[in-house]
């Protein structure tokens, strides 16, 4: 079993994080190598990812089963490779720091299972903290991005709380519209 | 010889290597040991060339590892096996020359660069058993473990392998069994080593010299394409190269060593140098044959050897960093206990575990009918197999992926699934597990030379690590495919004993040098044996460092009388 952990400060209050995190299809938009994602139900989807390391790129498709939500504050899943002997479980905590900054923890775990699972953990030693690693700081980049783009109206004024407000109201749609597709 | 020299130069040494694999590496190092300053001209954006894909083998007779752990060689043996074996299509001389300077080399970059190399224990020539002056190990030798951390941002953009293992010495996958009992390797070791990221294999092979040249402040430029060479009318002085579109005119002083590989990304080249047909690879698109456009301007010869296809396959899902199919060789898994390879007609038509002998039957052309008789082709094994032996990256135990060969209940339904007489499919199963129970194979011989049973055997496996039965369904059939050799090539420049490419009218061309897998094969003929590849760039760049830096090697001359040559 091979375990990682990633700690990062996102510059946005825990509600505006827990905004992002609660669309699962953000999540695998967030995984290096990332095709797709189909959503078959609000705990459980697959994700197509290219998975590259030592010049080879492998395309896998995971299984993602999300056990707990725990609004604002948490996620608990587990996972499986289709096809492949490998299983693992990970977890997102975020607390809040201040009404502008959330701690977030990610934990994720890799095991082997059958006859070779030695060898798909020596492989992931180096390759899980790395994925890990990109995971949180494409994490923190998105929702500071969109909150930049979208500002609380309070924060800002005159031409700028104009804009900001169409800003959010882009992204409030944009939202809608990703929900619409995951009931469809 | 031509006349077009540029209005400017942008880059100046006295040595300009082109390519990054042991051969550029090799020559740019010894020319700057020999107070030459050197630089290296690399097309792609990673350093390290084909060597770094291989399996990072050095042969060479008489090395002083072997000498010092007792066991009995020395080049003359050396060169008396590649005469024999090269069959008279390569050059006495050439073999010679390659054989004497080989050692020395090895000898030179350890003490010059820090390479660090040992015996792999218990790996015989592929030739023992055949002719006397093969031995059953010491000449074939791999690197230490090397620490890439100290290659620094270089270690990025040093090229490794997707498909050997480089976290695993030769010793430490031997000792545990071999490719066919993956299952029992140190993978705690493995992880470890891929954590510090220390490379053994080609890819460490590679990057020891890849270091040797940072060490020495030798310019490494990536991303940079040879085009052309320039000449002064007299002989060649420079490089075109192109960066970004835009042209780069490199002078050399003293020589351009082309050490760009070979041709196999080249389906014309394959086609008509090689008389390959479409072929897949192992090696990356960059080797397409530049050595003969950049050397044919000027005039340089070619030659060619007799040669084999390799066959292959692309496990589903797994591609290269391009977004290619990742080609695998069937090499080792096609020589494994409870696996075949048979033609159409449901027939074995060579000896599975030594794939020098099964490969030349592939292309075989049957002139009554003018066609392939033995491809297209299928390997078939079994349950047994499936079970306990890798398949490329299929691990042991699991299923074939989606789309990836043919499974089926028994000989006769895989062999409808196939398309080959399912008769002639049963009796040449039956055929061959009949040969297993006896332990031997009086059709083709398999398992009959050592290095089968070391390279592609289940030491485990009785009566003998090649031979086992195909007895337990499920039974499984993969198409293979022609791939090519990783980029060793029929053909290539003809090179003189200090490694300067020759005309057509048997002079050398000046300042011309060419290295490795951009040379005919002279040294070799019809043979093969693993290690020769990296030996011959170390050699070949060792050789035109050397010369082009005013310091060339007179061991041939001084050895060739005792030989009659």
């Amino acid at each position: 079993m091979i375990e990682t952990e990633q700690r990062i400060s996102i510059g946005c209050g825990i509600e505006t994080v827990w905004e992002y995190v609660e669309d699962i299809r953000n999540w695998a938009s967030l995984m290096p190598g990332s095709q797709s994602c189909a959503v078959l139900n609000r705990d459980d989807s697959r994700w197509t990812l290219k998975v590259g390391a030592g010049g080879l790129v492998k395309t896998v498709i995971v299984a993602v089963h999300v056990e707990q939500w725990n609004a604002p504050a948490g996620v608990i899943f587990s996972y499986a490779l289709q096809g492949e002997p490998v299983v693992g479980r990970g977890s997102y905590s975020a607390a809040r720091t201040s009404a502008h900054e959330t701690e977030v923890t990610l934990k994720l775990r890799v095991e082997g299972s059958g006859p070779m699972s030695r060898l798909w953990e020596a492989m992931s030693t180096p390759l899980l903290p790395q994925l890990a690693k990109s995971f949180a700081e494409r994490l923190k980049l998105e929702i500071e991005d969109a909150a930049r783009a979208a500002p609380p109206p309070a924060a800002s004024g005159g031409r700028r709380s104009v804009l900001g407000s169409l800003g959010r109201w882009l992204l409030i749609r944009w939202r809608a519209i990703i929900r619409s597709g995951l009931q469809q | 010889m031509i006349r077009n020299l540029p209005a400017r130069w942008d880059l100046e040494a006295d040595v300009v290597a082109i390519g990054s694999g042991i051969g550029g590496l090799s020559a740019a190092i010894t020319a700057h040991q020999h107070g030459s300053r050197a630089l290296v001209l690399e097309r792609t954006a990673e350093l390290g060339g084909v060597t770094a894909l291989s399996l990072g083998e050095l042969w060479v007779a008489g090395n002083h590892h072997a000498l010092a752990a007792g066991i009995e060689d020395s080049p003359d043996a050396g060169y008396r096996y590649l005469k024999r074996l090269s069959m008279d299509y390569g050059e006495d001389t050439a073999i010679l020359n390659n054989v004497l300077h080989a050692r020395v080399a090895l000898q030179y970059f350890e003490e010059k660069i820090g390479l660090k190399t040992r015996v792999i224990p218990h790996c015989p020539d592929y030739y023992f058993g055949i002719t006397t002056d093969a031995v059953a190990q010491g000449r074939l030798l791999e690197v230490l473990p090397f620490p890439a951390q100290t290659l620094g941002d270089w270690r990025a953009h040093t090229r490794v392998s997707p498909l050997v293992p480089y976290a695993l010495t030769h010793e430490d996958i031997f000792e545990k069994g071999g490719v066919a009992n993956m299952r029992n390797w140190d993978f705690d070791l493995m992880a470890e080593r891929l954590q510090k990221d220390e490379r053994c294999l080609g890819a460490g092979l590679a990057a020891y010299f890849v270091k040797g040249a940072l060490d020495r402040g030798i310019g490494l430029h990536t991303g940079i394409n040879a085009q052309e060479l320039i000449c002064d009318g007299s002989r060649v002085v420079g490089v075109r190269a192109t960066r970004d579109a835009n042209d780069v005119f490199v002078r050399a002083h003293r020589g351009v060593v082309l050490a760009v590989s070979s041709y196999e990304r080249n389906a014309g080249y394959n086609k008509s140098l090689g008389q390959q047909l479409d072929l897949g690879s192992m090696v990356f698109p960059s080797i397409d044959g530049a050595n003969f456009r950049l050397a044919g301007p000027v005039g340089a010869r070619v030659a060619r050897v007799p040669d084999i296809t390799s066959l292959g396959f692309c496990v589903p899902g797994e591609e290269t960093p391009d977004g290619e199919p990742l080609w695998r060789s069937a090499l080792q898994p096609i020589g494994l206990p409870h696996t075949i390879v048979v033609n159409g007609m449901g027939r074995r038509f060579g000896n599975e575990a030594f794939y020098r002998s099964i490969l030349y039957a592939v292309d075989i052309i049957d002139g009554g009918t003018q066609t392939h008789p033995n491809f297209p082709c299928w390997t078939i094994f079994d349950g047994q197999a499936r079970e306990k032996y890798p398949f490329g990256s299929v691990m042991p135990g699991q299923d074939l992926p989606a789309g990836f060969g043919v499974r089926a209940d028994s000989i006769v339904e895989l062999a409808q699934r196939i398309g080959v007489d399912a008769r002639a499919l049963t009796d040449t199963v039956s055929a061959f597990n009949s040969h297993c129970a006896k332990s031997e194979d009086p059709e083709f011989h398999r398992g009959s030379h050592p290095w089968s049973a070391w390279m592609c055997g289940d030491p485990g496996n009785e009566p003998h690590p090649n031979l086992g039965p195909l007895l337990r369904p499920p039974f499984y059939a993969v198409q293979l495919h022609r791939i090519g050799g990783s980029a060793i090539p029929a053909a290539g420049v003809v090179s003189d004993h200090h490694a300067r490419a020759v005309g057509w009218d048997d002079k050398p061309i000046e300042g011309l040098y060419v290295a490795g897998n951009s040379a005919a094969r002279l040294e070799t003929g019809a043979c093969m044996q693993s290690g020769v590849s990296n030996a011959r760039g170390m050699t070949h760049g060792y050789l035109a460092g050397r010369h082009a830096s005013g310091r060339p090697s007179d061991l041939l001359q001084k050895e060739r009388g005792r030989f009659g040559l």
